[in-house]
């Protein structure tokens, strides 16, 4: 199992995921969206309240610039996960529209799990960007 | 909202957006749908999200566990057979136990029903007067309903011939409290004279289920009545029912209470409470209204206040037979868990053997917990296995227990396997597999691998392994010890109530009953047909053929007498019994004469026998012959004494009693029995006396002819179930026990093959081997059986309980079952002994 570089010093519980190929994007521009990432956008994304599997779908959508494309079915094994964890809870409800929908919501324990995996989130990408940085100023 | 629900309005909306965008509907939805992917992998990876943590590895583990038992058929058979005995038994006897204690009645709202009586401290039993009952349900404010009922046997005369029937009969609100249904017909009104209810049962074999017969007229003990209606084949009397000892049939027919003439006429109350009454409260009410009916002008009942009671009629249903139906479920589990010991120690024996696979595991990383919970689930499997069996084994022994005595315990026929039983098989399984399984994954705990690893290494389980295995042994033998003394006890019980004085001889005994019923046997009739009837009918058995002696009698029970001659108070009062009986009724059942003489025809009603007890209660040390007496009339004269007598109970003391002559009496015999005592087997007598006595009067029959010793062994027929059951557990027991005890040693004997070898090798003598094997088993067996026989003594008042004459610590019964568990275990370790006293010491040596 491949192991992100630098994950000796962050037990960060990463894994690749399958490669998605979003349909509007080039080869070149696709990103590839690992397990706990996409855990922690959902929980980024149920912040400041509860949302339906739709909105947050659409939600990671808009706010990463339709970069991060991912297909939207994979977000449901991800939110029964959380629930499972306790990190969330869900409850039905009815939307704008009156349509009933099924709402997701952070409870007291995912939203410390949310502060926790984002400053994690911040050191990785700090680390890699120093390492990234460091390479460049050694080149020959 | 699932999750099918919500993927599909996941897709609805993303196809609104995109049509709101601007594509056309088809080609929105399409691109809704690519964008969210492969909905099944979807679902079964939310799903998986769930399940994948326990149910794959559980489902990993029983397949692995089912390849391990089908790899070994003869350990899995040996196992599942041993578990099907002991779960088999336990669900036996608890099917019995849910029938009689825990299945609520049939009736609607059995929590809310109630027992009403009183408590005669003289014959020490409930009792209640009818009239009293009238007053209770007019006036107290606690009932929704309240109904009566009494036994009585009846002749039933249609049009066809006359029948012996066994009935209740009736008052107050019984048919609303039973929630009855009539299957033909309509249920008479309470109190609706003349109306009977006949039993489908009854229906199908007197009126062929002939429906017309609803609405016709019978005669009922010589009374005219109509059939108002048939009740289904699925109603039961499951109320109490004290005649159930003495008349085992359930009941044909329902007449009304006739109108009562004054007090003296017994019965039994229940009701229904009204919500939110408890029984306490009903009871406070019950006294009050009891003691208002005393102060009334003419009290018609003697029933003191304060023992008037009001309890759960299932209280009242289970009591007599709660204590002996707990003990032996108390049994079946000891069986049970023997079973479960014998295999733990199988398993152990077999862990071992499974070092090394699972040391192979351990290292390619299997973790301890997962390893533990792969033996567990191989044990428990393997109990359902036994469980499924058992079942099997459960419904045969009921099949057997009704067939062997259903009238021993109440409810004993409703015996069925329904939901509550099957959990319970289930529950138990589970738990006992988890028990046994229990001690090899404790045994396996700290295994070293690198020594299991090692190929030819010795067992490392070693000495610990076996002390704990020997601890099992014995803790087995304790268990058995306990059913065996119990069984014992129970043995010697029965043989005190069936041990006879010389001289009676209860097999050549026949006796019938006969119940006088019509106009013509009334006690007003004009001309009085029972004295002429039971003239012809003494006169025909003196002259039958192959007849000793002849008799009819019948006895009543007459509590609260004052005024014996030995009373140290005139206020003491005593219970006697009284029977009335033609001269050669004694004789024919078989009692001795101890002083005077026998009664005969001259003699008036003045006369009168007595028995031992009643000498003793009447007059102390005293010569009774030639004195008087003022019972059952004044001047009374004592012609001889008898010695006691059991001939109607036999687990009773007997009772002091007296025998007065026919004159004057013969109005008590209107229910009698008839005792003939024959010269050959009576039972090859019995077609032609039947047949004689239906010829004095076609429309009296006899009926329950037996010998009297089926009736004296019909007398304590819960007894014998008690006895029947527990032999069966202490047998299974004790079998269980002696395998388990010739295993571990058989098993210590093969583990010490080379040692035993080399002490061969070194000169020890054969003799001296045996001895050591020996001594380490029995040493085992002894210390459990000593285990058993303190439990024993600490168990004895609950034991006490179920003995007859016999004390629960009774030292020749407990030495003589540890003698032999002891001499058994013996037995079982002599085989191993023997084998590794010709163990050959060169082809051991050389196999190592």
């Amino acid at each position: 199992m491949p192991r992100w570089p630098g994950a000796s010093q962050i037990p960060l519980d990463i894994l690749l995921e399958t490669v998605h190929t979003p349909p509007r994007m080039s080869t070149k521009e696709r990103l590839e969206l690992m397990q706990g990432t996409l855990d922690l956008l959902i929980l980024r994304t149920l912040q400041p309240g509860r949302a339906h599997g739709h909105a947050i779908a659409k939600a990671i959508e808009r706010n990463s610039e339709d970069v991060l494309q991912v297909e939207q079915g994979s977000l449901y094994p991800a939110l029964h996960r959380l629930l499972k964890r306790g990190w969330i809870t869900a409850e039905e409800g009815t939307s704008e529209n009156n349509r009933r929908a099924k709402y997701y919501r952070l409870t007291r324990q995912g939203r410390a799990q949310l502060l926790a995996e984002t400053t994690k989130w911040e050191r990785l990408a700090r680390a890699i960007g120093s390492v990234l940085r460091g390479k460049a100023a050694v080149r020959p | 909202m699932n999750l099918d629900d919500e993927i599909r309005d996941h897709i609805e909306r993303e196809t609104q957006e995109n049509i709101e965008r601007g594509m056309p509907a088809e080609e929105a939805r399409n691109a809704a749908l690519r964008k969210f992917g492969n909905i099944t992998r979807v679902k079964e990876e939310a799903r998986a999200v769930w399940r994948h943590a326990w149910l794959d590895q559980l489902l990993q583990d029983v397949r692995y566990a089912a390849r391990m038992l089908r790899r070994d058929p003869g350990f899995a058979a040996i196992v599942i057979l041993t578990l099907a005995l002991g779960i088999g038994m336990t669900t036996a006897i608890f099917s019995v136990v849910n029938a009689a204690l825990l299945r609520p009645l049939d009736y609607p709202r059995p929590e809310r029903l109630v027992w009403l009586a009183g408590y005669e401290p003289n014959l020490k039993r409930d009792w209640a007067d009818l009239s009293d009952f009238y007053q209770w349900r007019a006036q107290a404010k606690s009932y929704t309903a309240m109904a009566a009922y009494e036994y009585q046997e009846a002749t039933l005369v249609t049009s066809a011939g006359g029948y012996r029937v066994t009935g209740v009969l009736t008052g107050g609100d019984f048919w609303a409290i039973t929630g009855a249904r009539a299957a033909l017909g309509h249920l008479p009104a309470p109190d609706q004279q003349g109306a009977i209810v006949i039993s489908w049962d009854l229906f199908e074999q007197q009126f062929a289920a002939n429906p017309r017969i609803v609405g016709s007229s019978i005669s009922l003990d010589g009374r005219p009545a109509t059939i108002a209606a048939v009740l289904p084949k699925s109603f039961r009397f499951q109320f109490p029912a004290w005649w159930q000892a003495t008349d085992p049939h359930p009941i044909e027919v329902y007449a009304p209470i006739p109108p009562l003439a004054g007090a003296g006429r017994y019965g039994q109350v229940v009701a229904a409470l009204k919500p939110g009454v408890d029984p306490a409260r009903a009871q406070a009410e019950l006294q009050v209204l009891e003691k208002h009916i005393l102060e009334a002008p003419s009290p018609t009942q003697r029933l003191e206040p304060s023992l008037a009671r009001v309890e759960p009629l299932q209280q009242t249903i289970t009591r007599a037979a709660r204590p002996a139906l707990l003990l032996l479920f108390a049994a079946g589990v000891f069986v049970l868990l023997i079973a479960a010991v014998n295999i733990a120690n199988l398993l152990l024996s077999r862990a071992t053997v499974r070092e090394r696979e699972i040391a192979i595991r351990a290292a390619i990383g299997a973790g301890r917990m997962r390893v533990v919970r792969q033996l567990l689930v191989e044990s428990v499997v393997l109990a359902l296995g036994g469980g499924a069996v058992g079942l099997a084994v459960a419904r045969a022994a009921i099949a057997v227990l009704i067939r062997f005595s259903f009238a021993a315990i109440p409810r004993l026929v409703e015996t069925s396997m329904d939901g509550r039983v099957l959990a319970f098989t289930l529950a138990v399984s589970i738990a006992i597999g988890l028990l046994f399984g229990a001690g090899p994954a404790f045994a396996l705990r700290g295994i070293n691998l690198h020594d299991a690893l090692k190929a030819g290494a010795r067992s490392s389980a070693g000495p610990q392994g076996m002390r704990f295995r020997k601890l099992l042994v014995a803790a087995e033998l304790a268990l058995a010890m306990i059913l065996l003394a119990g069984a014992g006890l129970m043995l010697k019980s029965f043989w005190r109530m069936s041990a006879h004085p010389p001289g009676f001889t209860p097999e050549k005994v026949l006796v019938m009953k006969l119940r006088l019923a019509g106009p013509q046997y009334a006690p007003n009739a004009v001309q009085d047909g029972t004295e002429r009837y039971v003239r012809e009918l003494l006169r025909r058995l003196e002259q039958a053929p192959g007849v000793e002696a002849a008799g009819i009698g019948n006895w009543v029970l007459l509590a609260g007498v004052h005024g014996l001659p030995n009373d140290p108070t005139p206020t003491q009062t005593h219970v006697l019994r009284i029977t009335f009986s033609s001269p050669g009724y004694l004789q024919a059942l078989g009692a001795r004469l101890l002083k005077g003489r026998w009664l005969t025809d001259r003699d008036t009603g003045k006369a009168i026998l007595m028995n031992q007890s009643m000498a003793r209660e009447a007059f102390g040390k005293a010569d009774p012959v030639g004195r008087k007496l003022s019972v059952p009339a004044p001047d009374t004269v004592v012609v001889g004494v008898v010695a006691d007598l059991q001939y109607s109970q036999l687990d009773q003391a007997p009772r002091a009693e007296i025998y007065v002559g026919l004159d004057g009496f013969v109005k008590f015999l209107r229910t009698s029995t008839v005792a003939v005592r024959t010269a050959r087997d009576p039972l090859t007598l019995a077609p032609a006396l039947r047949k004689m006595i239906s010829e004095i009067d076609p429309s009296q029959p006899v009926y329950n002819i037996e010998t009297l010793e089926q009736s004296l062994s019909d007398s304590i027929a819960p007894r014998r179930f008690n006895l029947f059951l527990l032999g069966s557990f202490a047998a299974a027991a004790l079998l269980l026990a002696i395998v388990g005890i010739y295993g571990a040693i058989a098993y210590s004997v093969a583990q010490r093959t080379r040692e035993i070898g080399v002490r061969l090798a070194l000169g020890a003598e054969r003799g001296r081997v045996v001895c050591m094997v020996v001594r380490e088993g029995m040493s085992v067996a002894l210390a459990g059986i000593l285990a058993g026989l303190a439990a024993v003594l600490s168990l004895a008042p609950v034991i006490a309980k179920l003995l007859y004459q016999v004390k629960a610590n009774d030292p020749w019964t407990l030495a003589a079952v540890a003698l032999s568990l002891a001499a058994t275990a013996l037995a079982a370790c002599c085989a191993p002994a023997l084998k590794a006293a010709w163990i050959d010491p060169a082809i051991t040596l050389r196999s190592e």
